[in-house]
Parts: C-alpha cells; sequence; structure tokens
C-alpha cells in the first residue's frame, strides 16, 4: 500500500485517484478537527479548501516531513484565517448555566473548546480528540514542545475552572 | 508538590495518562481536590458526539479539485518539455546552415535560366515552407511529450 508521502507526490503529478485515497483515509480525521476547531460552524467548506490547499501546494512537500502534520498544518492555518473573520460569534460561557443541573447539560464539549485561546484550543484538540503527542504537535503548530506543555496546563486549569462554574 | 508536577499530574488526568496521573495524586491532596473539576471536564469531552462528514463531500472535493490536478499534471511535463526542446534546439544551427546553402545555390542556378525576379520568387516560397515547417516541428515538440507523458502516466496507473 502506498505512503500518505507517495501519495502526494502522485498528487502533485496530477493524479487525481491518489488524491482520492488520501481524502479516503483523512477524511474523518480531518473533518473532526476542523469540526472542533471552528465549533461546527463552516466545516465543509473549510475542508474542502483545505484539500484544494494540499493540491495546490503539493508540489512544495517535503518529503523528509509526515503528510498527516502537513495536513493539520494547512487546516490549522485555514481555521485560524476563519476565526480572524469578521463578525465573530462569541461563546459566553460563563452565561451558560448557574445551577448544578444546569452545567452538566450547558456545559458541552463544544462550549468549551470555544472558550479557551486559539493556541491553547488547537492543542487541546489534537491533544484529546487526535491522540497525537506532544512532539507532534509541537510539529503542526510549529512551536517548541515545551510551549505546548504550557498550552496543555493552562487549557486544563481554564477547563477546569470553567466545570467549577 | 510544586505546581509545575500538579499542572503535569491534572493534565495527564485530563488526557487519559491514568498511570502518571494516578502516581501524583496519591501524593497530593490540593489535586485530589480538583480532580472532580478535570474529570468533570473530560467527562464531557468524551460525551461529545463524533462529527461524521457527510456524504458526498468527497465527490464535491474531488470535483472542485480536478482543475487543479490537470494544473499540477501540465506543470509535471515542464521539465520533460524543456529537456525535449534543448535537445530538438541542438541541431538548429546545423539545419538553418545547410538550408541556408541550398536556398543560395537554388537561387545562383536558378538565376541563370530565369528571370531574377521569379527566381527570387521561387527561392522565396521555398525558404518560407522550411521555415514554417521548422516552426510547426517544434511547435509539436510540447504537445508531443505532454502526450507521452499522460501515456505514460495511464500505463503505470492501469
Amino acid at each position: 500500500m502506498a505512503t500518505d508521502e507517495a501519495l502526494i507526490a502522485a498528487v502533485a503529478g496530477g493524479d487525481g485517484s491518489a488524491l482520492a485515497e488520501l481524502c479516503r483515509r483523512w477524511e474523518r480525521p480531518l473533518f473532526r478537527f476542523i469540526d472542533r476547531h471552528t465549533g461546527g460552524r463552516d466545516v465543509e467548506d473549510l475542508y474542502q479548501e483545505t484539500w484544494l490547499r494540499v493540491v495546490r501546494a503539493a508540489r512544495r512537500f517535503d518529503p523528509e516531513r509526515r503528510f498527516s502534520t502537513w495536513l493539520f498544518q494547512i487546516a490549522l492555518n485555514l481555521c485560524r484565517d476563519w476565526h480572524r473573520r469578521p463578525p465573530p460569534e462569541p461563546v459566553q460561557v460563563d452565561d451558560v448555566a448557574t445551577t448544578d443541573a444546569d452545567v452538566d447539560a450547558a456545559l458541552d464539549a463544544r462550549r468549551l473548546l470555544a472558550a479557551l485561546p486559539e493556541p491553547q484550543r488547537s492543542a487541546v484538540v489534537l491533544r484529546y480528540y487526535h491522540d497525537l503527542g506532544e512532539d507532534e504537535i509541537a510539529a503542526v503548530l510549529d512551536c517548541p514542545r515545551g510551549t505546548v506543555k504550557s498550552r496543555l496546563h493552562n487549557a486544563m486549569r481554564r477547563l477546569a475552572a470553567l466545570a467549577r462554574k | 508538590m510544586n505546581l509545575h508536577e500538579c499542572d503535569e499530574g491534572l493534565t495527564a488526568l485530563l488526557f487519559g495518562d491514568a498511570a502518571a496521573a494516578a502516581a501524583h495524586l496519591a501524593g497530593c491532596a490540593r489535586c485530589r481536590m480538583e480532580r472532580a473539576d478535570v474529570e468533570r471536564v473530560r467527562g464531557v469531552l468524551a460525551a461529545a458526539p463524533e462529527p461524521v462528514p457527510p456524504p458526498g463531500l468527497a465527490a464535491r472535493v474531488l470535483r472542485a479539485a480536478a482543475p487543479l490536478l490537470a494544473r499540477n499534471a501540465r506543470r509535471a511535463t515542464w521539465p520533460a518539455v524543456a529537456r525535449a526542446l534543448v535537445a530538438a534546439l541542438l541541431p538548429l544551427p546545423l539545419i538553418a546552415f545547410f538550408d541556408w546553402q541550398i536556398v543560395r545555390t537554388a537561387h545562383a542556378v536558378l538565376s541563370r535560366v530565369l528571370p531574377d525576379a521569379l527566381s527570387f520568387y521561387l527561392v522565396f516560397n521555398y525558404t518560407a515552407t522550411l521555415v514554417l515547417l521548422l516552426a510547426l516541428t517544434y511547435a509539436a515538440v510540447p504537445i508531443l511529450v505532454e502526450r507521452q507523458a499522460r501515456l505514460r502516466h495511464q500505463e503505470s496507473h492501469g
């Protein structure tokens, strides 16, 4: 079976079947990542745009790197751009619920993730939902491993504080 | 326990590293108090339904990517086209030299038996035909190389 890296080289040569195979392999992880990053908004458009960027940039892919890291980096950049677009839709977690009974119902994962700053949210999504190690997250986020650690710690503190309310 | 160790322990608890979390929690009363909050977060994250791509999304992506793939295929042949053009252009000075000799000789022979104007007209027509044929030949090189690359690609991918 061809590796992802071999398939992206074929995509650089215009091979549609290689792209179809990559889409099949990465459809669910990529869709999940974007969905959790944007809180389920504009996921299909961002998903499609990610693949179009992959095809456009396929010739520049460095075969020394892992395809998955590169794919998530592209998706992450698109998600960041998406978050910068006006008008933002702020999620007021503080307003969600005040009684204990309401808390569990209202504190869903989307609201929790939306309450995190983007760098922390990216780290949490990749760590929790995609089971990436700190080194892989650091490669995707293009930051040192120590930064990933501190983002995860800060995210944990923030999420725990939200759960306490 | 210092704060960093507490962060490590509770983060391990949140992200499912049970052994590391248990080792820390066993010796840290402060984190045992926070354990419920972190476990609640973990429960909420775990309870989130897994987003499922809608049917037909992959087909939509492939349709949208078709023009870009075609562009990639064209670009992939550029080095081969460049090589073929260089190879085709190498003998051009020689071809031009011999053609020039033929044209000069033809003009000299014809001008002995025909009026100058008619001789010039015939030689000019001959030269124009030669130039046109050469231009067509060189124009066909990229087209033939691209077609050959496409056929090779189709053969190698069934």
